[in-house]
């Protein structure tokens, strides 16, 4: 640099100072002149960093006072003499407002300037919200790099705040939308979804596939109370509407013991308060019968709930097949029981029953199989014993409204997965009938891998899909989805209804389906020690749409949902269920209590008459009210 | 009861239906009752969540089904005539309606658990022969099977514990039955169903009563005026009415 222009420079400098000096005396004088349009937008933008919002929010506000405007103008033309003088009105109105305010009368200067200064205001609120945003977003606002990231988790905490006092407020979120939908709760943040103060899903995508991922004491239970108790009042409106067949809902529990029970009864209330007439908790309060199975069906569901071994064991699972078979399919119908199957198998009843059949097929499968039956009866006699009476019947998926499944899949895995494998065929089987099929059904079925060594959940899905089920899996983990990463990435890539991610330490998997954005990334120049200029460079890059980071440290009842591309961050709205019904009597000492005491009357069994004497008569009484019997 | 018809809220009230009309509309002023023609004959009337909270019932507040007029009909007038006897009135005997029992059942109405139409509670320390007793009411206006019906009588009978309670006391071996008698109304389409139930069910069926629906017990055929119910004999309800 020469020597005149290192003279120059303290010149330039201070004319920049200078420039400066002048720039911001004239911005303060404009946020004077405009006091009012500067308060409100002043009032808008705390109000939107405080609360986390949108700046489409404010745009939102803005146009929302155009009414008033309207009234304003039209109120000043009906008033004016000229045109000339509607178009100054918002300087004579700015104009009043000084004098009214110079005068003491701040409540009538309000009033005179508030039709221009409240949308204009709002306006420039937005407008400035967003630049900030903005700034932060593409890494440039801030006195350091780190603000950017300090600014999103003080946004964050503020949304969090905004959608807890949402969901706080009595009746703000209501279970179905206006339009149906079910409303999960209060929208914390979006991402590539339109923003809404609340979560609303459609009644569709609850009828296709989705997926929950969520691990203990996230609020898992929470969100799915509340989408079953949401799928079955949109359900019930649309078939009393004369739009849709009744709904069914079938969830399978697949952990079992007293937690699934406590979930069981919170969710009977929680669905009767939606709208359901009966709720059946299976295997303690109701059951299901197998024997209504078609025969084939039958004959392979039966011979799948036994477990075979690989390699010389086939040839053991094929006269499994055999002998079954031939019980199920003997002449004079299939079994219409335990009892019944198990007394069919024994060589000689067999043989007696096939004696009379011309066609010897039979005969030349009994005579080497014979010798088996046997064993094939001690292996079944078993089964029976260890599945209870959950699966003799009688009942069937169409006596409800809503059936909760509980399987022992952590105490009793080999019986939960026998379980598990018979109740998907008979729902396989009723969806498939006439009654079935006009049904619309939801499969819940949780923490299913535990028991699906029976049943490959990815075959699960096939059959779903094929039978134009709606499934709904849920698990702790990406893990727990499925044994194989495989079939975790076919069950999550196929959950067309969206999917569903609470607190988990392993996101990454299931976030990526979201799929990726393009984001700026900034550098800024260091100046000094903790000293970063404005100058810097931008680059873009691709970053995940949903933000592992933030679902990694979701708080309890807060759950992403993942759908096309997009993320909604959601705090979930709790459904109040009706208080449990009460026990009118203690039980007696030393009487057993909960699932192993739970009493089947037995069709057509007289439940031990305890009174065998009549009763007095009270033929008076009746003759009086309804007339005397006639035979 | 879920809904009442304007002739039968007359009874209740032991007025005309012009001025049970008048006190409904009174109702629905306050906000406490919605009244609407559902079917054949009078308006029906059913209480609101504010008339529900007025009366201090827990029910939610529902319109009455429309494929259940009939059997609703058919339950208040049973109710109707055997709370205009003398006995059930020096017995203080009370009426556990279905809504009651359901409400305390909750969702749990599964596959096996049959809600009677009513029962009538007999205080015991009175004179009637059958006091300290429950009674299951049916009214029954179509016709099931004989299997059905008698599957419904035995469950009835046999039953121990009260509606809502523990799965484990529904029905527990050597205590007393907690339906003395079960009362059938049946119409006379029914009558031959129930009685050929009651005869497949052995000793439980000496505790099974069966009688004709009283009178006005049906809807009137679409079209046609309905006469008002016979007042004679109606007890005059209380200032809130008959519990639902």
């Amino acid at each position: 640099m020469s020597r005149r222009g290192r003279g120059r420079r303290p010149v330039l400098a201070a004319g920049r100072l200078l420039g400066l000096a002048i720039a911001g005396a004239a911005g303060a004088a404009l946020v004077v002149a405009a006091a009012p349009v500067s308060l409100v937008a002043a009032a808008a933008v705390t109000m939107a960093w405080a609360g986390g919002w949108p700046p489409r929010r404010l745009y939102r506000a803005a146009l929302w006072c155009l009414p008033m405007v309207a009234v304003w103008v039209v109120a000043t033309a009906a008033a004016a003499q000229s045109w000339w003088q509607v178009a100054a009105a918002p300087y004579r109105a700015w104009l009043a407002m000084w004098h009214l305010a110079a005068a003491g009368s701040v409540l009538p200067a309000a009033v005179t300037i508030a039709p221009v200064a409240v949308p204009l205001g709002l306006l420039v609120g937005a407008l400035a919200w967003s630049r900030r945003i903005l700034a932060m977003q593409t890494g440039t606002g801030g006195l350091t790099p780190r603000a950017p990231a300090a600014f999103d988790r003080r946004q964050w905490r503020h949304q969090v705040r905004s959608a807890r006092a949402r969901i706080a407020a009595p009746g703000a979120v209501p279970l179905l939308s206006r339009n149906g939908a079910i409303v999960a709760g209060a929208v914390i943040r979006a991402a590539g979804h339109a923003s809404s103060p609340l979560a609303a899903i459609p009644y569709r995508r609850l009828r296709s596939h989705q997926v929950v991922i969520g691990t203990t004491g996230t609020g898992k239970t929470t969100l799915l109370l509340r989408l079953w108790a949401g799928f079955l009042a949109r359900g019930l409106q649309r078939h009393a509407a004369g739009a849709g067949y009744r709904p069914l809902l079938v969830v399978l529990d697949c952990k079992g013991g007293a937690d699934s029970r406590r979930v069981g009864d919170r969710a009977r209330r929680v669905l009767r308060e939606a709208g359901a007439r009966s709720t059946a908790i299976w295997p303690d309060e109701a059951s299901l019968s197998l024997w209504e199975l078609p025969p084939r069906q039958l004959t392979t569901t039966l011979v799948d709930m036994i477990e075979h071994g690989s390699g010389g064991a086939a040839y053991y699972a094929d006269v499994m097949e055999a002998v079954v078979a031939l019980a199920v399919d003997a002449p004079g119908g299939p079994p219409a029981s335990a009892a019944d199957f198990l007394s069919r198998l024994d060589a000689g009843w067999l043989a007696a029953a096939y004696a009379g059949s011309p066609d010897g097929q039979h005969t030349a499968l009994l005579r080497p199989a014979a010798a088996h039956v046997s064993d094939v009866a001690l292996r079944f006699r078993t089964l029976f014993r260890r599945l209870g009476e959950g699966l003799d019947g009688p009942g069937g998926f169409g006596d409800a409204d809503a059936w909760y499944c509980i399987l022992e899949g952590t105490s009793e895995i080999a019986v939960a997965e026998a379980q598990a494998r018979a109740l998907v065929d008979i729902l396989a089987s009723y969806a498939a009938q006439g009654q079935g099929s006009q049904r619309e059904i939801l499969l819940a079925v949780d923490e299913f891998s535990a028991v699906s060594r029976r049943l490959p959940i990815w075959q699960l899905y096939e059959r779903a899909r094929s039978l134009g089920l709606a499934l709904q899996v849920s698990a702790q983990s990406w893990q727990g989805l499925a044994p194989h990463d495989d079939d975790r990435y076919r069950i999550a890539a196929t959950a067309d209804g969206g999917i569903w991610l609470l607190r988990t330490p392993n996101p990454e998997p299931a976030a990526g389906l979201a799929g990726r954005r393009p984001a700026a990334d900034t550098s800024r120049r260091v100046l000094g020690a903790a000293l970063w200029g404005h100058q810097g460079s931008s680059r873009m890059r691709d970053e995940l749409v949903a933000d592992p980071a933030i679902i990694r440290s979701l708080d309890t009842g807060q759950a992403a949902y993942i759908y096309r591309g997009g993320v909604t961050f959601v705090q979930v709205k709790r459904l109040v269920a009706a208080p449990a019904a009460l026990a009118h009597e203690p039980a007696a000492p030393g009487k057993p209590v909960g699932r192993t005491a739970v009493t089947r009357p037995a069709a057509g069994a007289p439940g031990g008459e305890p009174r065998p004497v009549p009763p007095p008569d009270a033929g008076s009484l009746l003759d009086e009210a309804f007339g005397s019997e006639t035979s | 009861m879920y809904g009442v018809q304007l002739d039968q809220l007359a009874a209740v009230l032991g007025v005309g239906e012009s001025r049970a009309r008048a006190v409904t509309a009174s109702w629905r002023r306050a906000r406490y009752a919605e009244s609407a023609r559902l079917g054949p004959g009078g308006p029906w009337i059913w209480l609101t969540r504010a008339g529900m909270a007025a009366c201090g019932l827990p029910f939610p507040a529902t319109t009455p089904a429309l494929s259940r007029l009939a059997h609703l009909r058919a339950v208040a007038a049973v109710r109707l005539a055997l709370e205009a006897t003398s006995g059930y009135r020096a017995a203080g005997a009370f009426w556990r309606s279905e809504r009651r029992l359901r409400v305390r059942v909750g969702g749990r109405v599964g596959l096996r658990e049959h809600i009677p139409d009513g029962e009538v509670h007999w205080p015991d320390g009175t004179q009637a022969g059958w006091a300290g007793e429950c009674w299951a009411v049916e009214a029954e206006l179509t016709r099931k099977t004989v299997a059905r019906t008698a599957t419904i009588m035995r469950e009835i009978l046999s039953r121990t514990g009260d509606y809502g309670c523990p799965a484990a006391q529904v029905r527990v071996p050597g205590q007393p039955p907690r339906h003395a008698r079960a009362l059938y109304l049946c119409s006379p389409a029914a009558r031959t169903v129930v009685a050929r139930a009651r005869n497949t069910i052995g000793a439980l069926g000496a505790r099974v009563e069966i009688r004709d629906l009283p009178p006005g017990a049906d809807l009137p055929p679409p079209g046609l005026p309905r006469a008002g119910l016979s007042r004679a004999g109606l007890p005059r309800a209380g200032p809130s009415g008959p519990q639902p």
